[in-house]
Parts: C-alpha cells; structure tokens; sequence
C-alpha cells in the first residue's frame, strides 16, 4: 500500500447556521500517524466527518488519496472511521457485530470467514468473539471499533477520541494498535489527551475555534515555547496570585511549598529556572497566547 | 451482499421483542376473531323451504329508495342521527324545525303523511319478535318504507342532498353510501346458484381465506409499522448510526434488505396462521365431497394482505428516516381509524381503502364482480409502496451525507 496516500485539505469551512465550526482549513496529511489536537468544540469532529463524507463542507476541497470527498462511495471504499461513541447492536456478539460491519463494507463471504477472526485477535477479542456487544466494556468496544474500521484494510484510518474513558493500561494497549497499523497507512488521531499524541503521532495540527494555530512536528512545536518554561518553588499561599499573573501549566503541592511550572516570555520570578518543555506546554501556550495573538 | 444483508437483517427480527409482541397480538386477534368450524352449515347449501337464505346486495333503486326512506324514518324518530365526518362519529341533534322539514321530505318522497308512516312502521315491527335477535336484525334489514310511484330516482336523489345539508357530511344520506348499503333477502334458487359458485370457484378455503384476510387486513393497517419504526430507529439507540454511515455499501442496499426482511417476517406469521387456521375447512371440505383450493392460505394474503404490509411498511420507514422520531405512529393509526370509522360496506366496494373488507363467508358472485376493483387497488398500493421505498432510499442517503435527518435540519436550534 504505497501508492500516494495523502489527504489534501484546501481553505475548507463549515458552517451550522451562523456559527463556523471550520474556518477556511488547509492541512496535507500523509501517510502515518497524524494527530489533530484541540480543546472541545474546536472542530476536530467536524473535520473528521467531512473527510469520512459524514458531512458536507460549506466551502474548499478536500480530497481523499486523490479522491474528492464528493465521491462518498469511493472515499468510504478506503476509510475507516471509528467515531467518538461507538457502538453496535447489543444483542450481537463481537463476532456477528464485526461480520455484519464487515458485509457492509463490501467484503464477500468468503473474504470474511477468513478475516474476521484474524482481527478478532489482532485487537485482542478472539477469546470475547462470542460476548455480546451490551456486555463488553469500553476498552473491548473501542477495540471492536477499531477492528470494523480496519476489516476492509483501508489506506486511511479515522479515529476520534479514541482513548477517552479508558484506563491508562487499555490506552498505552490501543495506542500501540495504533502505531502498528499507521505503518502502511495514514491514521488520523483526534483527541484532547495530549499524551496520546506525545506517545504517537509524527505529525500534528492544533485546531482551535475552526481554525489551524499550528502544523508541524512535535519539536516544531516544542521549539514554539523552547526558552519559554520555567519551574520554581513558592509558597503554597502565592499561588492564586501567581496563577492569575502568568501561564501555570503544572501545578505539585508538598505541603508549604508548591513548585509550578509557568510559560513566560521572560524569567517569571528570581527564584524561577528554565526546563525542557513537553507537548502540554505548548499546547497550553498556542492556546493562551494565540487567544491574544501573541506567537 | 444483499442476500447476506437480508438473512442477517432477518435473525435480527428474531432476536426482537416487538416482533414476538406482532406475532402475539395478530394471532390473538385472528383467533378469537374468527369463527370455529361451526359455521360449517353456511357451506353446506341450502335446502328447500329454509325460512331465510341470507342477503344480498342489490342496485335496484326502488330497493334502495325504500331502504333509506326507512333508515330516514328510524332516525327521525329517535331524533338523533348517526354522522362520521373525517372518519370520526358524530351524534347530530336536529332542531325542531330541521326535523320537521325531514319529515316533510319523507312526505313527500312517498305521498303519505308521517302519522301514517309511523303506523304501518308499527305494523311492520308486529309481524317480528323482537326480543329475539335475529329475528329483530331480520326486521331491520328487511324494513322498507316504499316510495310513491311516480317519485323518480333523480327526484329522490334531490331530496337526500336536502336531507344531508342539514344533517351535515358523513351521515347515510350521502349518494356513495345509500347506493352502497342496500340488500334484500335470497330466494333459495339464488342461494343455490352462490353455492355452486362458491364451490366451484372458492372451494371452502377461499371463502374462508377471504374473511380471514378480512379481519387481518384490520391489524395489518397498523401493526407492521412498529416493525419498521423499531428497526429505522435501531441503529440511532445502539449509538451505531455514524460507523454504519461510514461504511461504502450503498443507501439503496441497507435500506431495502432492512425494508424486505421486514416486510417478509411481518408475512410469514400472517401466512402460517392462515394456514393452520385454514386446516378445519379442509378436513370439513373433504366431508362435503369438495376439493379444498390447499393454497388459498398463500394466494390470497399474497393479493390481499401483501401490498397492505408492503405499504404500511414503507410509509413507517419514510417517515421514521426523515424525522427519527416516532411520528408514524399517531400518522398511521389516525389513517386506521379514519378508514374504519368511514366504512361504507363490510363486504366488497373496495375503493382506495387500505384495509379490504369481506367480513362474510361466502358471497362469491359479489366478490367475483368486485375482484378486478380489488386487484386495482393492490396493484395501487403496491406502486405507492414502492414509491415511497424508493423515495426513502434518497432521504437515507441525504442523511448520510449530511449527517442529520430532515427532522433535525429544519427544527434544530442553531447557535
């Protein structure tokens, strides 16, 4: 699967009535794992919908591997999408539910006597093939989820908050599916956790209000607020009126003494010293000082 | 695929609790409904000098003047009339006047003054004993009040038009349901003649599948759309709407494998139940010396029932799509009882009804000059089914492609 995978997304925009969910979007994602980071109601959703012909732009292109999103029955021949909320019949077992999804994405039955357990066990749920769907619990359903959304071996994989509501054990497990499967593909990652995209993704864009604040690598964007975090210890009691001058992106109180982690543009206080910083720092930063277009 | 689809959308109706409760409630309803073999003597023919050899309808229009003239009488005489304008009844009152000017209408429809009406009114009920039922519901059926001899129909025609500007529409003095609702007793050689046709054409079975498809029709009006607005609204509860979308099978293949596997387990209760009710008439067919039509409990809920299930299905699939909500329901039971309060006949004029009626065993030379009505209209509905199936298969893809119903886009409230 190396032919040209790429998602090419120029001055998109969508609008519900007068409210812009997308303003005017131009994003080239390829092949492998590209996280879309932003805060809730930023449009990450939307975005996603579109590429997966779930909804009509208001304006631009998007095209899918060289297919117009137009196209509905083409683009979803090569997608895979896993929504935020997913879930099937819950009176059918793994097995019926990643069948029946199976059918639907046009493999024969042939085809799907022979993959549907092989990917049953790839995500972990031969041994829950035959657990109804209302049984399993959230970890199984996403990993049911990303089995139908893979059944019919994409070129692209669209995953929306995929970790949310899970246990940190389940989410480094589905973190590591993922990675494995971006290497032949590309796989869209949308989340508000910041680790899963620290943990996964090559490339990232940050979305906020409808609109791109960033696009690069994660050292492009660690390079963003490189010089900029600070650490220091203060009072405990100073710690509102710290939070209200500056940045606070950490906060680990012992007793008396708080040490907090502060974005600043110059040495915060006397006492304050630069750290390395990490992608939630500069997420915090794009978010904050891009509100007040300061970057 | 569509097969696949189809057999998977099938053991999914199995699975359902709403399908259990179609199949109880129309079984329930067909067995208590319709009658035990002991109706057994209706098929076995009549015999000379029986006092009564049934009705049957007749367009003489003599006969259907006396017939309305006497219900015209009857009412005016309780001073209340029954009305069922938009399907729905309605009690009229007339003033004192209004019944007055009936009365002169009467008057003058058969030359006689209304005292004297009511006289030989009550001579006529004299002759009955109506304490017993049947012999009360003969009087009735039978009562005329005859119409002076040189009142011409179109005359009589005028005076009914008056007669319903006062009562107001839905009453039995409109021309579609006097026309409709006139019958006279048989003599014994036309009750003869039904029996060879009946015997000939309907072999027992058919006469019974007819008064079985009857009273199905009635439950079939309505039931069959809970199949379908379960199923619609099935992926919306299992929270599977968005990943179903997303898949590449087209619109027209979920739509109709969902559309036909509810159509045809909706079917295959109604056939079985027709078939083990239809067993007794076959055993008692045989004692008469007749050879049962054996399939009549497939051929004629095919022509009767099928288009009936086709259309209500349809119709709960469109709806239920366009809006997923569950208006269809108040839709479909609105039209139910709009078509059951508005009845003109329980046998035959078909019309554009949803729900044929024959509630009566037999009456085969009616039903043979009816027939081609009756395939027109199935053959109507089956196309408006269609339609609307196909018409649901374009607003299933717009949802899909916008991601909300027709429901949402117009009533949700936008920031």
């Amino acid at each position: 699967m190396s032919e040209n995978i790429e998602i090419k997304i120029r001055d998109l925009s969508k609008h519900y009535g007068s409210k812009k969910a997308l303003d005017h979007v131009n994003l080239n994602i390829r092949q492998g794992m590209f996280g879309l980071l932003g805060p809730n109601g930023a449009g990450k959703t939307t975005l996603m919908k579109i590429m997966t012909t779930l909804t009509k732009k208001s304006g631009g292109e998007v095209t899918v591997c060289e297919i117009p999103v137009e196209e509905c029955r083409k683009v979803r021949e090569i997608t895979g999408y896993l929504p935020q909320d997913f879930s099937m019949y819950g009176n059918m077992s793994a097995y019926e539910a990643l069948d029946y999804l199976a059918v639907l994405s046009g493999m024969g039955k042939r085809e799907r006597r022979e993959k549907v357990p092989k990917m049953l066990e790839k995500v972990n749920l031969k041994e829950q093939q035959k657990t109804k769907v209302k049984a399993m619990s959230g970890g199984m359903r996403r990993r049911l989820g990303i089995a139908q959304a893979l059944i019919h071996n994409p070129k692209v994989v669209v995953v929306d908050e995929p970790t949310a509501g899970l246990d940190p054990e389940e989410r480094v497990r589905f973190r590591n599916l993922l990675c494995e499967i971006a290497k032949e593909r590309i796989v869209i990652l949308s989340t508000h956790i910041v680790g899963d995209i620290e943990a996964t993704c090559e490339e990232i864009a940050v979305l906020n209000e409808g609109k791109i604040l960033f696009r690069g690598t994660i050292n492009e964007l660690l390079q963003m607020v490189e010089g900029k975090v600070y650490t220091a210890e203060i009072s405990t009691m100073e710690v509102s009126k710290v939070q209200k001058k500056f940045l606070v992106t950490g906060i680990l109180t012992t007793g008396n003494i708080t040490r907090i982690k502060i974005i600043s543009q110059m040495q915060p206080m006397e006492q304050a010293q630069l750290c390395p910083p990490d992608v939630e720092d500069a997420y915090m930063y794009l978010m904050k000082y891009k509100e007040y277009g300061e970057v | 695929m569509f097969g696949a689809l189809f057999g998977k959308e099938c053991k999914q109706i199995l699975k359902s609790l709403v399908y259990y409760f179609y199949i109880l409630v129309l079984a329930l309803f067909l067995s208590t409904q319709l009658k035990n073999p002991d109706w057994i003597e209706e098929i076995e023919g009549p015999k000379p000098n029986q006092e009564h050899y049934g009705m049957k309808e007749t367009h003489d229009k003599n006969v259907i003047m006396g017939h309305t003239l006497a219900s015209l009488t009857e009412e005016i005489g309780r001073e209340s009339f029954s009305t069922y304008p938009y399907g729905f009844y309605k009690g009229v009152a007339p003033t004192k006047d209004e019944l007055a000017t009936m009365k002169k209408i009467i008057e003058s429809c058969t030359g006689k003054s209304w005292d004297r009406i009511l006289e030989e009114q009550e001579k006529y009920y004299e002759q009955f004993d109506m304490t017993d039922m049947s012999s009360s519901i003969m009087a009735s059926e039978n009562y005329q009040v005859k119409p002076r001899e040189d009142l011409t129909y179109a005359d009589f025609q005028k005076n009914m038009e008056r007669v319903t500007k006062i009562i107001g529409k839905g009453s039995y003095y409109e021309k579609e349901s006097y026309e409709s609702g006139a019958t006279v007793p048989m003599s014994y050689e036309e009750a003869l003649k039904e029996y060879e046709t009946m015997r000939k054409h309907d072999r027992v079975t058919g006469a019974y599948m007819r008064l079985f498809c009857d009273y199905a029709g009635i439950m079939l009006a309505f039931l069959p759309m809970f199949l379908g607005v379960t199923r619609c609204l099935r992926d919306q509860r299992a929270v599977a709407m968005q990943v179903i979308h997303a898949k590449s099978v087209s619109s027209a293949k979920i739509i109709l494998s969902r559309y036909l596997a509810n159509v045809f387990m909706a079917f295959l209760p109604v056939v079985l139940i027709g078939f083990i009710l239809q067993l007794p008439y076959c055993y008692y067919a045989h004692t008469l010396g007749f050879q049962p039509d054996y399939f009549a409990f497939l051929t004629y809920p095919i022509v009767w029932l099928l288009p009936e299930i086709m259309v209500v299905m349809s119709l709960a699939f469109l709806i239920t799509e366009m809006t997923d909500k569950i208006f269809v329901v108040f839709i479909q039971i609105f039209w139910m009882l709009a078509e059951e309060f508005t009845t003109v006949s329980l046998a035959g004029h078909f019309g554009m009804r949803l729900a044929l009626r024959w509630n009566t065993i037999g009456a085969t030379q009616d039903y043979l000059a009816q027939r081609q009505d009756l395939y027109w209209n199935r053959s109507i509905y089956t196309v408006i089914a269609v339609l609307l199936i196909a018409f649901c298969v374009v607003i299933y893809e717009k949802k899909r492609k916008e991601g909300e119903s027709l429901y949402a886009k117009i009533f949700k409230n936008r920031h």
